[in-house]
């Protein structure tokens, strides 16, 4: 296959590169390698196995404020020139912008810096396939009405990233990547359901086992049989750990630098207002150990930083990246990614929200578009369960979930503990008050 | 052969001989059918924001994938590089889906003609750097001119070409090239203390001078405006069932998610769609008849031969309310015992090929669009739309509306923002009750994701109407 490229020897080519070009120009070199396979088992027989093998590099040029990129996934010197040549030659024709360039900061880093994500470890794929063979096996053993699969997938990786810049900045890090996911089907009455569950870490000892996966992903798809609609309402609804990850991320999206810079975003004027009850505070802590989302630095090669972004329901700060706090005149915070993000509340997390709930629904999907970072306004299909005196009482399908985002962070009420570990957003289920369920009657 | 032939065959000196050799290595007794996957694609984009056209992109990625199938299983593994050597390799890998089996020769055959769709050309060459980047500071000037509420203007115009070539054991020896232009509109508007978006574009298989040599900059910039200018006036929409009709052109969306989906072959193959074992049976009312037609020149779904080599065909799906066929790679029609209908897609050469939708829409019926609104005592006149999501096992479908209205006693009424609709694709389509003689195609901007793939769709209906249909929103 490809030439396994390390980024010793990629960072050779590229100072040797370096030495000949425009010293007039700053230039930024960003590459990714992952290499790793991902094997289904559908059946108790293996239907597909994918061997993935990538490269890429992006070359950034900024020319007198001017930028250019190119990007290429040969990365043998001869592609790595014509792709510098071809930045150049955009950055010629694009337009000059006071706010472009490379990072104040230098930093160097190496993969010596133990960031607790790179578990690299010698798997072989048809010890996988035995694996994915008894989580999809689990799930069928575990209720006659478990009829059908789209089969269980395990996928490794390793990961291996590079920047470098002609101010002398380089830094690089290693991570590893391990999944094992089931989707299954179930069928009652001639109506079929499927759902889903997966585990994901960065330390393959650190997966849910192949039974725990499969029961769970059979619990899930079975527990939605005999869904029914509901009348039109408005009523507080708790979003899975999964779906308030999601509400989060729209949060997230709209304090970002160029949705703030652009004007795009409903939390426009909002830095250091209160937008959350005063019980919430959300951190981002970039460097922590099996994070899905740990980094030591941004795309633009800044160092990431932990954070406060809302403290006590107040939004401390955007997350910008370099462009963007030089256009907004503000300090950068590293935030060319956004890298683990933790929801920390002040009040006790119970261990199970719905028995909090006298009348209202649980939300464990969402379908559509519809959140809109520029007013705010939410508006998605959802599947969920009704929920009566603290129990579930039956599936609900075909609904609409809609409120404004800023009124849904307004009237958080409570956080559950079941934190969902395996999102870089961590956050457990989320209570919030006053929201209105379409339905069909 | 342009790009593959010169620098990825001939550089590398992988003779017919070579490559026959590496097809081979993929094939053998047990293996159904082996292919390779030659690409070279090179993208482009440029960008206009607060008047800069401060951002330029331009990408290659090139690849070859090597796939054996057999029965319902699949090996796949690809490569970046294009040595000998690094070929039989991946072919080994992908041939490990299956541990035994003799091995078997296999040779490469004459390239294949069929009919082209599109100019082969790569759009990227064709038009100079610096007319993309006046046309894009043309229409933001010409944006900013006319609307003084204008507080963001952000205009792109991207295309790609891709090179690809597709050799088999059945004696495919395909060779495509497949151009791609995009444009597109984005504007917010600020009324007092309220911010609201408008957006447009369109695209095809065609050269930059089809969007900039023409008025339909202008015509997508003006469009962006308007809907802006509606969703500035909008008002919140009340959750409940309603009738609801929908216009023609990009809200065939509906068709896309609520049917299009659950129709590929692979969900019914494995019987995982709630329209599996439905052909000959009613599903739609029968003033519907929806086809998936790859073969119309230029549009941004359609592709001369699909990714396994088949030439593309205009598939009847759904034949006046009765579900006539499904759409096909090769994989799924012959575990179903039926033919591929060119509905073989796949991202890249990194991919597995898998059934997915070319240009899906449903041909016109009788009625005036005036006439259809004239009927609904109330309801909601949807006409944008910013996307949409299936769960083709339960047949639950979602769309989302960036343009709607109310409709009272006939006549269209106040703009609604927040306006998502929920249905049953099997249901949903019986409860048609009126399709406008106003068939209308997108205008080239829809990208569909199944299985982590993204491939270029579009997709067409005429003005039509949904008896009843749940409509989420913050009013009860």
């Amino acid at each position: 296959m490809s030439q396994l490229v390390t980024t010793q020897s990629i960072k050779q080519t590229l100072l040797k590169i370096i030495t000949n070009l425009n010293k007039k120009h700053d230039y930024q070199f960003n590459v990714t390698t992952s290499n790793g396979f991902s094997i289904n088992c559908r059946f108790k027989e293996v239907e597909n196995i994918e061997y993935h093998n990538d490269t890429g590099m992006v070359v950034t040029v900024f020319n007198d404020y001017k930028k250019g990129i190119a990007s290429t996934n040969d990365l043998s010197s001869a592609s790595i020139e014509k792709t510098i040549a071809k930045a150049e030659n955009i950055s010629k024709n694009t337009q000059p912008d006071e706010y472009q360039g490379l990072p104040e900061s230098n930093f160097t880093l190496s993969t010596s810096k133990n960031l607790g994500i790179f578990y690299p470890k010698d798997l072989k794929t048809d010890d996988m396939a035995s694996i994915a063979k008894t989580c999809e096996e689990e799930a069928f053993n575990f209720d006659k009405r478990i009829v059908n699969s789209e089969g269980a997938t395990f996928s490794a990786a390793n990961n291996e990233h590079m920047i470098l810049n002609t101010k002398e900045a380089f830094g690089s890090f290693k991570s590893t990547d391990y999944s094992l996911s089931c989707i299954t089907l179930a069928e009652e009455n001639k109506l079929m359901e499927r759902d889903y569950w997966y585990s994901s870490a960065r330390d393959y000892n650190k997966l849910e086992t192949a039974k725990q996966i499969g029961i769970k992903a059979a619990k899930r798809t079975i527990s939605r049989l005999g869904a029914k609609t509901i009348s039109t309402r408005s009523c507080p609804v708790i979003f899975s750990p999964e779906m308030a990850s999601s509400l989060i991320g729209s949060f997230l999206s709209a304090i970002s630098g160029p949705a703030i810079y652009k004007k795009s975003s409903f939390l426009l004027e909002k830095l250091n207002q209160r937008i959350f009850p005063e019980f919430i505070n959300i951190k981002e802590k970039p460097h922590l150990a099996d994070g899905s989302g740990t980094k030591p630095y941004d795309c633009d090669g800044v160092l990431t930083i932990e954070k406060d972004i809302i403290q006590n329901g107040t939004l401390n700060t955007y997350l910008l990246d370099t462009y963007s706090s030089r256009k907004l005149n503000m300090k950068c915070t590293g935030n060319g990614v956004i890298t683990n993000i933790t929801m920390e509340p002040d009040l006790p997390c119970p261990s199970n929200l719905i028995e909090t709930l006298e009348d209202g629904i649980l939300i464990t999907e969402m379908m559509g578009s519809g959140a809109n970072i520029l007013t705010g306004d939410y508006s998605r299909g959802a599947f969920g369960y009704l929920i009566k005196n603290g129990k579930i009482e039956h599936p609900v399908t075909e609904i609409t979930v809609a409120s404004n985002l800023l009124k849904m962070f307004e009237n958080i009420k409570s956080i559950g503990n079941d934190f969902d570990l395996r999102n870089n957003i961590r956050t457990g289920s989320i209570l919030i008050d006053n929201i209105t369920i379409g339905g069909t009657t | 052969m342009s790009y593959i032939q010169d620098f990825i065959l001939n550089n590398h000196d992988l003779t017919d001989e070579k490559l026959n050799k590496v097809l081979s290595k993929a094939y053998s007794s047990k293996i159904d059918f082996a292919d390779i996957y030659f690409e070279h694609t090179n993208v482009e984009s440029w960008t206009i924001e607060d008047s800069i056209v401060k951002n330029g992109t331009s990408s290659i990625d090139g690849g070859v994938g090597i796939r054996s199938v057999i029965g319902d299983k699949s090996g796949l593994a690809y490569s970046n590089t294009f040595s000998y050597s690094d070929l039989a390799e991946a072919a080994n890998m992908a041939r490990s889906i299956i541990k035994s089996g003799e091995n078997k020769t296999a040779k490469i055959g004459k390239p294949i003609k069929f009919k082209k769709l599109y100019d082969t050309s790569s759009p990227i060459g064709l038009t100079d750097d610096k007319d993309k980047v006046n046309f894009l500071k043309d229409i933001d000037q010409y944006i900013r001119q006319k609307e003084p509420m204008v507080e963001q203007v952000i205009v792109t115009l991207a295309a790609s070409h891709s090179s690809i070539l597709i050799l088999n054991t059945d004696g495919i020896n395909a060779f495509d090239e497949r151009p791609l232009v995009r444009f597109s509109v984005m504007v917010v508007l600020k009324k007092g203390k309220r911010r609201e978006r408008g957006s447009s574009g369109g695209g095809g298989r065609f050269a930059y001078k089809e969007i900039i040599d023409t008025k339909f900059g202008y015509k997508f910039a003006d469009e962006a405006l308007r809907q802006a200018t509606v969703n500035l006036e909008a008002l919140d929409s009340k959750a409940g069932t309603m009738t609801v009709v929908l216009g023609s052109g990009w809200p065939g969306i509906l068709l896309h998610e609520a049917i299009g989906h659950g129709l590929e072959g692979d969900f019914n193959r494995k019987k995982t769609s709630a329209f599996s074992g439905l052909i000959g049976k009613k599903v739609a009312s029968s003033q519907c008849t929806i086809v998936d037609d790859g073969t119309i020149s230029k549009r941004r779904g359609s592709l001369s031969i699909d990714d396994e080599g088949c030439e593309t065909q205009n598939t009847m799906l759904i034949e006046k309310g009765i579900l006539r066929g499904y759409m096909q790679d090769k994989l799924n029609a012959q575990l179903m015992k039926t033919k591929s209908t060119g509905n073989g897609r796949r991202e890249s050469y990194a991919y597995l090929p898998i059934p997915r939708m070319t240009n899906t829409f449903m041909l016109p019926g009788q009625y005036h669009n005036n006439e259809i609104i004239e009927s609904v005592k109330q309801g909601i006149y949807a006409v944008n739309f910013s996307g949409g999501q299936v769960d083709i096992t339960n047949g639950q479908f979602v769309f989302t509306a960036s343009e709607a209205y109310m409709i009272r006693d006939g006549r269209i009424s106040s703009p609604i923002k927040g306006v998502t609709l929920i249905g049953n694709g099997p249901e949903v389509l019986k409860k048609v009750s009126m399709v406008g003689n106003d068939l209308k195609l997108d205008d080239g901007v829809g990208t569909c994701g199944k299985d982590g793939q993204n491939v270029p769709v579009g997709v067409g209906q005429p003005t039509l109407k949904i008896d009843e249909i749940t409509v989420g929103g913050t009013r009860v």
